[in-house]
C-alpha cells in the first residue's frame, strides 16, 4: 500500500480524472446541444393516449422522466411521467402536458391523425373532419379530406405568398417613398429661404404623396380580395376530447400525418424543415419559423465588422513590428494593447453606446438627418454601430496574430528582399505581408469567431427581438447602415429567457443554439488548422 | 541593384532614376501612413478608456451656482428708499418668496396682502395682486409648498387663506414665450380669534384638510375640516379644533410641520425638543415622542421644514446645524416607529432662517443670519453648494420648481436670484460604496435600486452590492476552474504522450470559443432546473469521483505489464471516461437514498431548516459551474504552456536523479512554472470578473448581499446590460453605470498587465535556466 502512494501514481491518476472530466464535460454539452438541437427536426409519432379515468390526449410524446418523491423512505418503486405536446394553444391554453404513467390506460398511434402547423397558435394535433370551399363541402371523410386538403394546400399556399410579396414589397416600396418624402418637406419647412418658391416645392411633395397614397389603396384592395380569397377555403378539425375547431386552409404552414409516413418521407420532412429554419422568417414572436433574418443579421455585421478590422489591425500591427522604435515604450503599448483584448465585452458596449451612438451618430443625425429628429437616425442602436464596437473589441486578436505572423517571417527572406534592392515598403508589402497572410487569416478568422458569439455589446448597440426589415434591400441607398438588425445569440437570449412562452419556445434555441456553435466550432477549427500549417511551413523554411 | 541600366540608353537611365525616386517617394510615404495610422489606431483603442472616464466625470463635480439677479425690493413695496438704508427694520414686511418653473417672474408676499410679480430680467414690478379675500387684514405668517406654486397664509386675526399661485405659458404670433402669472385664492378658514404666528395647512383630499397653528398668546391648535356629503343633503362641513398646548408643557413654539398625508405632526420649540403627533387618528391626536433635536441643549428649533415625499423632516436650529429626520421602525414606541436623526448636514455659521427643498430630488437648502445659503444632499450628506448673501439674515427662501435655481430676500429687502447647475447631486463616494441611510430603512445599508413606480422615489446607487456579486461569481466559478484547469495542464504537459496531447488541446481550445451565451442559456434553462433535483449528487460528486480513480489506479496496478505496457504514455488515463460516467450514475443513483437518509427527504426543506438557506433555482452553484467551464480553457491553455515550456534538462536531471515522474512534476517542475500559473489564473480571473451573459441568465440577477451558494446575485456587468437601455443619456443612472464599467475595465486590465508581466519575466527566466 505504501508502494501504491509512493509510486505517485494515484495523483497522477487524479489530474487525468481532471482532465478526463474537463473532456467529458465538452462532449457532455457537445452532445447535448446536437441532441436537443437535431431532435427539433424529427417529427415523432402522435400518441393517443388512453388514460384510466377514460380521458384521451392525443400529442406528441416530447420528453420522460422520474418523479420526484421527497420524503419517500428507500426502495418506493420509481413513478415516471411523460410530458406531451398537446399543441392546439388557442383551445386548451397550454402546449405541454405531463402525464403520469401509472395513469395511463394504454398509448395508440392511429394512422389518420394529423398534425398541422400553422401560423399563430402553434401546432394543431387532431383528426380532419370537413373541408369546405366557400360554403361547398368538399370532402367529408376523414381519408377524403386528407386527399383534398393536399390538393388545396398548395393553391392556398401560393395565395399567402402572394399576399406576403405585395405586403411586404409593393406596400413596403410605397411607405418607404411617402416616408422619404415626409421628410423632404419637413427639410424644406427647416430652411429658411424664400417662402413662395418654398411653398411651391412644398405643394409638389404634397402631390406626390398623394400618388402615393393612392397606389397604396389599391395595394390594399388587392390585398382584402386575396385575403377573402384565401378565407375561403376551410377546413374542419375534431380534436381527440371531441371538439372542433373551424380555420382557413390558409393559416395552414405544413400539414402531415407523421403516423402514416414512411422513414424516407420523415426525412423528407426533416430536410424541408431544417431548410424553413435557415432560410424562413420568424413566426409567433420567433419561436416557430426560421432564423434568416437572424442568420442575415449575424453574417452582415461580421462581413462590416471585418471589412474594419482587417486594415486597421495589420496597420497596427506593421507600425508596432516593422517601423515603431524598440523600447520600453513600445513594450507597455504592446501589452496594453495585448491586453484590451481581456477587457469585458460589456466594456466596450456601453463604449460603443456613448461615444458611437450618442456622440458620433446624435451629430450625424444633427447634421445631416435634422428633418427626422427627434426621431434618431443613426443616434439609436443600429448595424453600423455594433459592428465597430465589435471591431474595436476584436482589433487585438487581429494585431497580435498580425504581430506574430509577423515575426515568424525569416530574418533571412527580409535580408535577401534588401539585397536585391528593394525599399523596406517593398519588402513589406511583396514579402513580408504575403508570407504573413496566414497569419494575418488566422487572426480574423479568431475575430469573426468571437463577434459571432458576443451577445453583451451587442445587446446595447443595436441588436432587436425582432427586425421589421433586413439592412439590405431593395430601397435605395441599399445598404442600411443605420438599421438595427437581428442575431443569432441575442436571439438565443431572447427567446430563452423573454418570450412569454418559453417551454416551447426551447427547442428552437437548442436549434439555434445548435447552428451557432457549429459555426463558431468551424471558423475555430479553421484557424487552428491554418495555424499548423502555418508553423510547419516556416518550421521547413527556416534553414 | 535592379537590372544593371545600358549606358548608353541614356532614357532608359534616366527612366529608372525616375523610378527609383518615385520608389524612393512611396517608401517614405508608406513610412509615414503607417506611422501615423498605427499610433492613431492605437491611441484611439486606448482612447476608450479616456473617454469612460470624460463620462463618469461629471458625476464628481461640484454644484455650480451663479448670481442671476439682484434687485432692491424698495420699489415694489411702496417705500421710496431701500430697506437697507432704514434704520431698524422692526416688522420686516416679506413674508414668502418664489419664482415660476421657467425662472422669469419672481414673486414676492407681503404682509399688507400684497403679491407683487418682479420681472428677473430687470427686477420692475410687474404686477401687484392684493389678496381679496382677506382686504385690510394683516398677514403674519406663511408657508410655501415644495414647488412653491401654494401657500398659506396665517392673519391677524386668525384666519388661514390658501393660495394658488399659477403661472400660465402661452406663445404670441412670434413663437415667443409669454409667461402670465395669476393668482388664485382659496377659502378662507377660521382658526382662531388671535393673530397665527406659525400656520401649516395640507389638504388629504377635497374633503379632509388639517390645520396646524401657533396664536400669538403661545398656544398650538390642531384644526381638522371633513366635509361628508350625504346623499339627501348638501354638503356638510364639520370642523374639530384641538387645543395641543398642555402637551407643550410650556415650551414656546418656534415651528411646525404637518405631513401631506397627515399622519404626522411635528413642532419644535425654543428649548430645542422636538414634539411629534401622531394625528392618524382624526378624532384622537397622540404626543407619541419629545426629543432633544439639538445638539446643545436648550438651543432652539428655528426651522422645519420636509424633503420631497414629506416623510423626511429637516430640522434647523439657532447654532446653525442642519439635520434631517424620518421615522425608522422601533417596537418600544407605542405606534411602532420612532424619529430617528439619520442625516447631520453641513451646518451654518449662524442661526438657520430658512429651510427649502428641492422639488426634484433630496436636496435642501437652508439660509441663516449671516447671509449663507448651503445646498445640501440629505441622503448622502454631500455639501454641494454654499452660496452667500450679503451678510444680512435671510428672511425668505425658495427652491424655483425645476431645481435649476433659488430665491431668496434678506432683511434689508434685497432679492437675489441663483441660477443653479446641479445635475448629479446625489452622488458622492459614500453615497456609492458606503452604507447610506435610505428612508423609510431601519438602518443604513447598501442598496441598488435605479427605479421605482413613485415620483418621489429616490434612486440607490450603490455600488457595493453589485461588486460583492460580481466577486462572488468570480469566486465559486474559480473554486470550480483552478482545480479541475491546472491539474488537467499538470496532466497534459507532463504525462501525456504529444500526439494525445495535440488532439486534446486543440478540443479544450474549441472550448474557449465557445459562446457565452450559449452557456447561459444551458445553465439557466437546462442546468438549473437539473441540479434543482439533485443538489446531494452534485456534492457527493468530487468525493466520489476522487474515490472511483483511487480504485481504478489500484486495480490498474493489478494489470499484467503486458497489457499496460500496449497502452502510450498518457493513453491508459483515457480508461477514466466510462470510470467516471460510472461514477456520476452512481451519484444519480445515490442521491435519492442520501437524500431520504441524511437529510430528512428534501434537500431544500433541510436547508431552510438547518441553515437557514433558501434555494433559489438559479444561483451561484449554476453559475460556478457555468463561468468556471468558461475559464478553464484559459487556464488550462496558459498553465500548460508555462509547464510545457519547462526546459527539458531539468525534468530529465530530476528523473536521472531516481525521482519518479510524480515527485518531477510536483517538486521540480510545477515550482519552475510557478508564475505562469499564477498568471493563468489572474488572466481567468479577469475573464470571469467581466462575463455578461452567463450571470445575466443564470442567476436571479438580484442585488443581494448573501454568500451562499444556493442563491443568486447580480454582477456589475449583467447590471450594466440590464440598466443601460433604460438610462437616459447624460443622467445620473448612466454615468453610474459608465462608473461600473470604468471599475471593470481598470479590475480587468490591472490583473491582466499583472499577469503579462509575470509572464514575461518567466520567459526570461527559461531563457536563462
Amino acid at each position: 500500500m505504501k508502494n501504491f502512494w509512493k509510486s505517485g501514481d494515484p495523483f497522477i491518476w487524479v489530474t487525468g480524472g481532471a482532465l478526463t472530466f474537463s473532456l467529458l464535460m465538452i462532449g457532455g454539452l457537445l452532445f447535448l446541444i446536437m441532441a436537443k438541437g437535431l431532435g427539433f427536426f424529427w417529427s415523432s409519432d402522435i400518441a393517443e393516449v388512453k388514460l384510466k379515468d377514460g380521458s384521451k390526449l392525443l400529442g406528441q410524446i416530447t420528453a420522460r422522466e422520474k418523479i420526484p418523491q421527497p420524503g419517500a423512505p428507500p426502495g418506493t418503486p420509481k413513478r415516471y411521467r411523460i410530458q406531451l405536446q398537446i399543441g392546439n394553444r388557442d383551445i386548451y391554453g397550454l402546449d405541454f402536458r405531463w402525464v403520469n404513467e401509472e395513469e395511463i390506460a394504454k398509448i395508440d398511434y392511429p394512422r389518420n391523425a394529423v398534425l398541422l402547423e400553422r401560423r399563430e397558435w402553434g401546432n394543431m394535433y387532431g383528426f380532419i373532419k370537413e373541408i369546405r370551399e366557400g360554403e361547398v363541402v368538399v370532402a367529408q371523410e376523414n381519408e377524403e379530406s386528407w386527399i383534398a386538403l393536399k390538393d388545396l394546400l398548395p393553391r392556398t399556399q401560393g395565395i399567402y405568398k402572394t399576399i406576403k410579396r405585395i405586403g411586404k414589397k409593393d406596400i413596403g416600396a410605397i411607405n418607404y417613398k411617402i416616408e422619404g418624402l415626409r421628410l423632404d418637406i419637413r427639410k424644406l419647412e427647416l430652411q429658411a429661404g424664400d417662402q413662395t418658391s418654398m411653398q411651391a416645392n412644398i405643394k409638389s411633395l404634397e402631390d406626390q404623396i398623394e400618388v402615393q397614397k393612392k397606389l397604396y389603396r389599391n395595394k390594399e384592395s388587392e390585398l382584402a380580395s386575396l385575403y377573402e380569397k384565401l378565407a375561403e377555403d376551410k377546413i374542419i378539425v375534431s380534436t381527440i376530447d371531441g371538439r372542433e375547431k373551424e380555420m382557413s386552409i390558409g393559416a395552414i404552414v405544413r400539414a402531415y400525418r407523421p403516423n402514416d409516413m414512411s422513414l424516407l418521407n420523415k426525412a423528407l420532412l426533416y430536410i424541408s424543415k431544417v431548410w424553413e429554419f435557415v432560410s424562413g422568417e420568424p413566426r409567433e414572436s420567433n419561436t416557430e419559423g426560421g432564423i434568416f433574418p437572424a442568420i442575415f443579421g449575424t453574417v452582415m455585421m461580421v462581413l462590416i465588422m471585418s471589412i474594419v478590422v482587417l486594415p486597421f489591425g495589420v496597420l497596427a500591427a506593421l507600425y508596432l513590428r516593422e517601423y515603431a522604435k524598440h523600447g520600453s515604450l513600445l513594450r507597455i503599448v504592446r501589452i496594453c494593447v495585448n491586453n484590451l483584448a481581456g477587457v469585458p465585452s460589456i466594456v466596450f458596449g456601453i463604449f460603443g453606446l456613448g461615444f458611437f451612438i450618442y456622440a458620433i451618430g446624435g451629430t450625424i443625425d444633427n447634421i445631416f438627418y435634422s428633418e427626422a429628429l427627434p426621431t434618431p437616425t443613426f443616434g439609436t442602436g443600429g448595424i453600423i454601430w455594433a459592428s465597430l464596437t465589435l471591431a474595436l473589441l476584436t482589433v487585438p486578436v487581429v494585431i497580435v496574430a498580425t504581430e506574430e505572423g509577423l515575426a515568424a517571417v525569416p530574418r533571412a527572406i527580409r535580408e535577401g528582399s534588401f539585397a536585391l534592392g528593394a525599399t523596406k515598403f517593398e519588402t513589406i508589402w511583396r514579402i513580408v505581408i504575403p508570407s504573413a497572410m496566414p497569419a494575418i487569416l488566422t487572426g480574423l478568422i479568431l475575430a469573426i469567431a468571437r463577434a459571432t458569439g458576443e451577445v453583451a455589446p451587442l445587446m446595447i448597440t443595436g441588436v432587436v427581438k425582432l427586425a421589421p426589415e433586413l439592412p439590405i434591400d431593395g430601397h435605395f441607398p441599399f445598404i442600411h447602415l443605420e438599421r438595427k438588425f437581428m442575431h443569432l445569440g441575442f436571439h438565443i437570449y431572447d427567446v430563452g429567457f423573454q418570450s412569454p412562452n418559453v417551454e416551447a419556445a426551447k427547442p428552437m434555441v437548442y436549434a439555434t443554439t445548435l447552428l451557432l456553435i457549429l459555426i463558431v466550432v468551424f471558423l475555430n477549427l479553421a484557424a487552428i488548422i491554418i495555424r499548423n500549417r502555418l508553423r510547419k511551413r516556416y518550421a521547413t523554411s527556416a534553414f | 541593384m535592379t537590372a544593371l541600366p545600358k549606358l548608353k540608353d541614356n532614357k532608359r537611365a534616366a527612366f529608372d532614376a525616375f523610378s527609383l525616386k518615385r520608389r524612393r517617394l512611396v517608401d517614405k510615404a508608406a513610412r509615414i501612413v503607417i506611422t501615423l495610422g498605427g499610433i492613431s489606431i492605437i491611441l484611439s483603442i486606448l482612447a476608450i478608456l479616456v473617454f469612460i472616464t470624460l463620462e463618469v466625470y461629471p458625476l464628481w463635480e461640484a454644484a455650480k451656482a451663479e448670481l442671476a439677479g439682484r434687485f432692491e425690493l424698495n420699489k415694489p413695496l411702496g417705500i421710496s428708499s431701500p430697506l437697507a438704508n432704514l434704520a431698524s427694520v422692526p416688522d420686516f414686511p416679506i413674508l414668502g418668496v418664489g419664482v415660476d418653473e421657467y425662472r422669469q417672474i419672481g414673486f414676492v408676499i407681503t404682509k399688507d396682502g400684497l403679491v407683487d410679480f418682479i420681472s428677473l430680467k430687470d427686477g420692475n414690478t410687474l404686477k401687484q395682486v392684493p389678496l381679496k379675500k382677506i382686504e385690510g387684514k394683516k398677514i403674519t405668517s406663511s408657508l410655501g409648498s415644495l414647488d412653491n406654486q401654494k401657500y398659506t397664509l396665517g392673519t391677524d386675526d386668525g384666519y388661514i387663506l390658501p393660495v394658488e399661485i399659477n403661472f400660465k405659458v402661452s406663445f404670441n404670433d412670434n413663437e415667443e414665450k409669454v409667461i402670465e402669472p395669476e393668482l388664485v385664492e382659496g377659502e378662507p378658514i377660521k382658526v382662531d380669534a388671535l393673530t397665527l404666528t406659525h400656520v401649516a395647512y395640507k389638504a388629504l383630499d377635497d374633503d379632509t384638510k388639517g390645520i396646524a397653528a401657533v396664536t400669538s398668546d403661545g398656544r398650538l391648535v390642531f384644526l381638522l375640516e371633513q366635509t361628508t356629503r350625504p346623499l339627501v343633503e348638501g354638503e356638510k362641513k364639520e370642523v374639530s379644533k384641538y387645543d395641543l398646548t398642555p402637551e407643550l408643557k410650556g415650551s414656546i413654539v418656534t415651528a411646525i410641520a404637518l405631513d401631506q398625508f397627515l399622519d404626522n405632526l411635528y413642532v419644535g420649540t425654543k428649548r430645542g425638543e422636538l414634539h411629534h403627533w401622531d394625528i392618524r387618528d382624526k378624532a384622537n391626536p397622540k404626543l407619541v415622542e419629545v426629543i432633544d433635536a439639538t445638539e446643545n441643549p436648550e438651543t432652539a428649533i428655528t426651522a422645519l421644514g420636509f424633503i420631497i415625499g414629506d416623510r423626511s423632516l429637516i430640522v434647523g436650529d439657532e447654532t446653525g446645524n442642519v439635520s434631517t429626520w424620518f421615522q425608522v421602525e422601533d417596537k418600544t414606541s407605542p405606534i411602532g416607529r420612532r424619529l430617528k436623526k439619520a442625516h447631520v448636514l453641513s451646518s451654518h455659521n449662524g442661526l438657520v432662517t430658512a429651510v427649502a427643498s428641492s422639488p426634484r430630488d433630496r436636496g435642501l437648502i437652508s439660509a441663516d443670519s449671516k447671509g449663507g445659503i448651503i445646498l445640501n444632499y440629505s441622503t448622502s450628506e454631500r455639501k454641494l453648494l454654499e452660496l452667500q448673501g450679503e451678510g444680512y439674515p435671510i428672511k425668505a427662501l425658495a427652491f424655483a420648481p425645476k431645481a435649476d435655481g433659488a430665491v431668496a430676500v434678506d432683511e434689508r429687502g434685497t432679492f437675489y436670484d441663483w441660477r443653479i447647475e446641479n445635475p448629479h447631486p446625489e452622488i458622492n463616494l459614500k453615497a456609492l460604496f458606503g452604507k447610506v441611510w435610505y428612508e423609510g430603512y431601519s438602518k443604513p445599508e447598501y442598496v441598488w435600486q435605479s427605479t421605482g413606480g413613485t415620483d418621489d422615489f429616490e434612486p440607490k446607487f450603490s455600488l457595493t452590492p453589485l461588486a460583492y456579486g460580481t466577486f462572488k461569481g468570480t469566486f465559486y466559478a474559480l473554486l470550480f476552474a483552478i482545480p479541475l484547469a491546472i491539474l488537467g495542464a499538470i496532466c497534459v504537459s507532463q504525462f501525456m504522450h504529444p500526439s494525445l496531447k495535440n488532439i486534446i488541446k486543440p478540443v479544450i481550445e474549441i472550448m474557449a470559443a465557445l459562446p457565452t451565451v450559449v452557456l447561459g442559456f444551458l445553465a439557466g434553462l437546462w442546468m438549473a432546473p437539473l441540479i434543482e433535483k439533485m443538489v446531494p449528487a452534485v456534492f457527493m460528486m468530487p468525493l466520489v469521483l476522487t474515490i472511483m480513480t483511487l480504485v481504478a489506479v489500484f486495480l490498474w496496478r493489478f494489470l499484467p505489464k503486458s497489457v499496460r505496457g500496449r497502452f502510450k504514455d498518457g493513453t491508459e488515463l483515457l480508461l477514466l471516461i466510462p470510470v467516471f460516467i460510472l461514477g456520476i450514475q452512481i451519484c444519480l443513483w445515490l442521491n435519492q437514498p442520501v437524500e431520504s437518509l441524511l437529510l430528512g427527504g428534501d434537500f431544500k426543506a433541510w436547508l431552510f431548516d438547518k441553515l437557514g438557506l433558501q434555494y433559489d433555482q438559479r444561483n451561484a452553484l449554476i453559475v460556478g459551474f457555468a463561468m468556471g467551464f468558461a475559464v478553464i480553457p484559459i487556464i488550462f491553455t496558459i498553465s500548460d504552456d508555462a509547464l510545457s515550456n519547462v526546459p527539458k534538462h531539468l525534468i530529465s536531471g530530476s528523473l536521472a536523479l531516481g525521482a519518479t515522474r510524480w515527485q518531477t512534476a510536483i517538486k521540480v517542475v510545477l515550482p519552475t512554472a510557478s508564475a505562469g500559473i499564477f498568471s493563468a489564473i489572474m488572466i481567468g480571473f479577469g475573464r470571469v470578473v467581466g462575463e455578461t451573459m452567463i450571470v445575466l441568465m443564470a442567476t436571479g440577477n438580484t442585488p443581494i448581499m448573501d454568500w451562499s451558494i444556493f442563491n443568486g446575485f447580480r454582477a456589475l456587468s449583467a447590471n450594466i446590460a440590464v440598466e443601460i437601455p433604460e438610462a437616459p443619456h447624460g443622467g445620473t443612472l448612466y454615468r453610474v453605470l459608465f462608473l461600473a464599467a470604468l471599475l471593470l475595465f481598470l479590475v480587468t486590465f490591472l490583473v491582466n498587465t499583472g499577469a503579462e508581466i509575470v509572464r514575461m519575466r518567466l520567459r526570461k527566466k527559461y531563457a536563462q535556466l
